[in-house]
């Protein structure tokens, strides 16, 4: 109970009481002190005013027979009346007849009476009175009294301060002792308001002490604390249970970033396994290309020389042969050469950029035309076809198509040969036609493995790696490629460059139509 | 002076044919043999089996392979193009390879030519034939110096 705000509140209860005290006081002192005041001047001067009169009347015997020493002896009696400081008679012509003073007063007169009059003349109380007897004026009395006012004014402010101060101890004590009935209970709300606080227990219920409007603050202030409380209770519950989300949140983050962290490094692993698979690819092929075309080269080279040397010791049989082994040798040497590019289109970047497809068949189509410009091959390529590939890689792959279709029209009557593009849903399948030797659509599958021939050597040449690189290509892009046919009556193969995001599917529909 | 070719070779095979190639097209200029890339070097520089060769007369090319044993190709390349003395030597690079990696290693390294050996002999016998005649015989070598 000794906090500034508390204390404050007493001490305003304490100031208020007190300062009405006091008011209410010094209202009634002020009041009976002026009462008493002009009480005492009007008796003062009624008393003096009759004192005056009686004198008057004493002493008129004595001012009608000019006896100033009976009037002497009269104005000495008022020795009886302390008060009385100085007096004295003036006759009718307003000379000085008698005069009294007390001892310790001074003996100064007034040369000439006045008026009737009671005037406060220097702390004194001055007064005139005539004498007048059936009408006619026999002389003045003059009274000069100690007026006591200002004494009795200090006396009255001395008992004022006296009844001031003990009533205002009087005052406080009550108040003190009176104030608890009012200020207990709102202290004990105060002070449960500031356990609920200070330690946030909402369960806290102030007392309520009277059935007063403190009482009902007590019954509004427990209600608050009951809402109060509820809600705390529903916040720390939503709050639970939002910490808990958060923290299976944060548990599935790290879970998330657990098996990101796994995946990466499994990324890493499988890269590079790839990586390493790629460099024995290639130092492979660094092999094949090398080591596997020196011998070939030997026996090619050695036969030519038994041939160019020692002909005259060769029957023509051995001619024969040393020429087949040459045409194995060469034949071989291809096969190297093409299973060199199967592997070369494996690898490598695939750097995709926009290409005009329509142009790099032109340009193949034309290298062909000057290889054999005895074929007469009616070629038609569409326009527009704009894709989004790796340019060589496209390349190599018209150069194996459209070689294939411009191969096997050699026999046909009126070789056509058609290279266009096919739009559907956004999705672009580009096509070569033919109408050559066709091949059976039971084999349809067979087409594009490495080595697999619909054709004998003799028919028509070729290593059977040609569609294998194709496939490979187009899946690089991301594509599929497909093929229909007819034997006799041509065949057409169809491939798509699809994007990593794109589904590579429902293109069969796209087919049958560019093939109707 | 006799214009020189050296060909560095390692496979016997290869090695005959080319030099029956270069008899056959009467270029009976000498052909100086190495085997491997360290074999080439010495030579050039008159160094380890070489040593006592003073190194002032240069051949008037050199027919090179790439893979080679000890020094590879390349290295030899590099050596060659890296001393003064045979700085200006003409080097045909003379390989089985097709790989446009080998090619582009080779003109970046300063060879002059890069030719690929063909299986089909009568392919290669041309290729040797061609070389020989336009290195000995029309083509200028460079100054000899010292």
């Amino acid at each position: 109970m000794k906090l500034p705000s508390t204390r404050s509140l007493r001490q305003k209860l304490l100031g208020m009481v007190l300062v009405t005290t006091l008011v209410a006081l010094i209202v009634a002192l002020a009041a009976m002190i002026g009462y008493d005041l002009s009480a005492y001047h009007r008796t003062l001067v009624s008393d003096m005013t009759t004192q005056a009169e009686l004198l008057g009347r004493t002493i008129a015997p004595a001012l009608a027979f000019d006896d100033t020493r009976m009037a002497k002896e009269n104005l000495s009696l008022l020795r009886f009346r302390p008060p009385v400081s100085s007096a004295a008679v003036y006759n009718a012509r307003g000379a000085l007849f008698a005069t009294y003073a007390r001892a310790d007063a001074a003996r100064a007169f007034p040369k000439l009476p006045e008026a009737d009059s009671a005037r406060v003349d220097d702390g004194d109380l001055v007064l005139f009175k005539r004498i007048v007897s059936d009408g006619e004026i026999l002389g003045t009395v003059y009274l000069r009294a100690d007026y006591e006012l200002f004494s009795r004014v200090y006396d009255y402010l001395g008992i004022a301060a006296v009844v001031l101060i003990a009533a205002m101890l009087v005052a406080l004590l009550m108040s003190s002792w009176m104030q608890n009935i009012v200020t207990r209970p709102i202290l004990a709300i105060a002070q449960v308001a500031r356990e609920v606080v200070g330690q946030r227990d909402y369960s806290r219920r102030a007392v309520k002490m009277s059935a007063d409007e403190v009482g009902t603050l007590v019954d509004s202030f427990n209600d608050m604390l009951t809402e109060i409380d509820r809600r705390t209770r529903e916040l720390e519950a939503s709050n639970a249970k939002l910490a808990q989300e958060a923290e299976e949140r944060s548990r599935a983050e790290r879970e998330i970033l657990r098996l990101n962290a796994e995946l990466e490094g499994r990324v890493r692993e499988r890269t590079t396994q790839l990586e390493t698979a790629n460099r024995e690819l290639e130092s492979f092929s660094y092999s094949v290309s090398h080591d596997l075309r020196a011998p070939l080269r030997a026996i090619d080279g050695f036969g030519q020389a038994l041939l160019e040397d020692f002909p005259e010791h060769l029957p023509d049989e051995a001619k024969r042969y040393l020429s087949r082994i040459r045409a194995s040798t060469q034949h071989m040497g291809q096969l190297i050469e093409d299973l060199l590019k199967l592997a070369r289109v494996s690898r490598g970047p695939l750097e995709r950029r926009a290409v005009d497809l329509g142009q790099v068949a032109q340009q193949v189509v034309s290298e062909l035309q000057q290889r054999e410009p005895g074929r007469a091959v009616e070629v038609s390529v569409w326009d527009g076809m704009l894709a989004e590939a790796d340019p060589h890689l496209l390349r190599v792959a018209f150069e194996n198509l459209i070689g294939n279709a411009w191969k096997f029209t050699s026999k046909s009557a009126k070789p056509r040969i058609e290279i266009g593009a096919l739009k559907d849903h956004g999705r672009t399948t580009y096509f070569v036609r033919d109408n050559g030797a066709g091949f059976e659509m039971a084999y349809a599958d067979k087409l594009f493995g490495a080595f697999q021939r619909l054709h004998s050597a003799t028919e028509y040449a070729g290593t059977g790696i040609g569609l294998a690189t194709v496939q490979r290509i187009v899946h690089r892009h991301g594509g599929r490629i497909w093929a229909e046919g007819e034997v006799g009556k041509g065949a057409v193969f169809f491939f798509t460059l699809a994007l990593v995001a794109e589904e590579a599917a429902d293109e069969g529909a796209v087919g049958k139509k560019a093939h109707g | 002076m006799e214009k020189t070719i050296m060909l560095v070779e390692d496979n016997p095979n290869d090695e005959e044919l080319t030099l029956r190639a270069l008899r056959k097209a009467n270029i009976a200029n000498s052909v100086i043999v190495a085997r491997d890339g360290q074999e080439a070097v010495d030579f050039l520089f008159g160094t380890g089996k070489h040593a006592g060769r003073e190194p002032t007369t240069m051949p008037a090319v050199v027919l090179l392979d790439l893979k080679l044993p000890k020094l590879d190709g390349i290295d030899v390349l590099h050596r060659i193009r890296a001393d003064p003395r045979t700085r200006l030597v003409p080097v045909v690079v003379l390989t089985s390879s097709s790989e446009d990696e080998d090619m582009l290693r080779s003109y970046q390294s300063g060879a002059n030519s890069y030719v690929r050996k063909p299986i089909d002999f009568s392919a290669f016998a041309g290729a040797v034939t061609q070389l020989g005649m336009y290195w000995i015989l029309i083509n200028q070598s460079p100054p000899s110096r010292g």
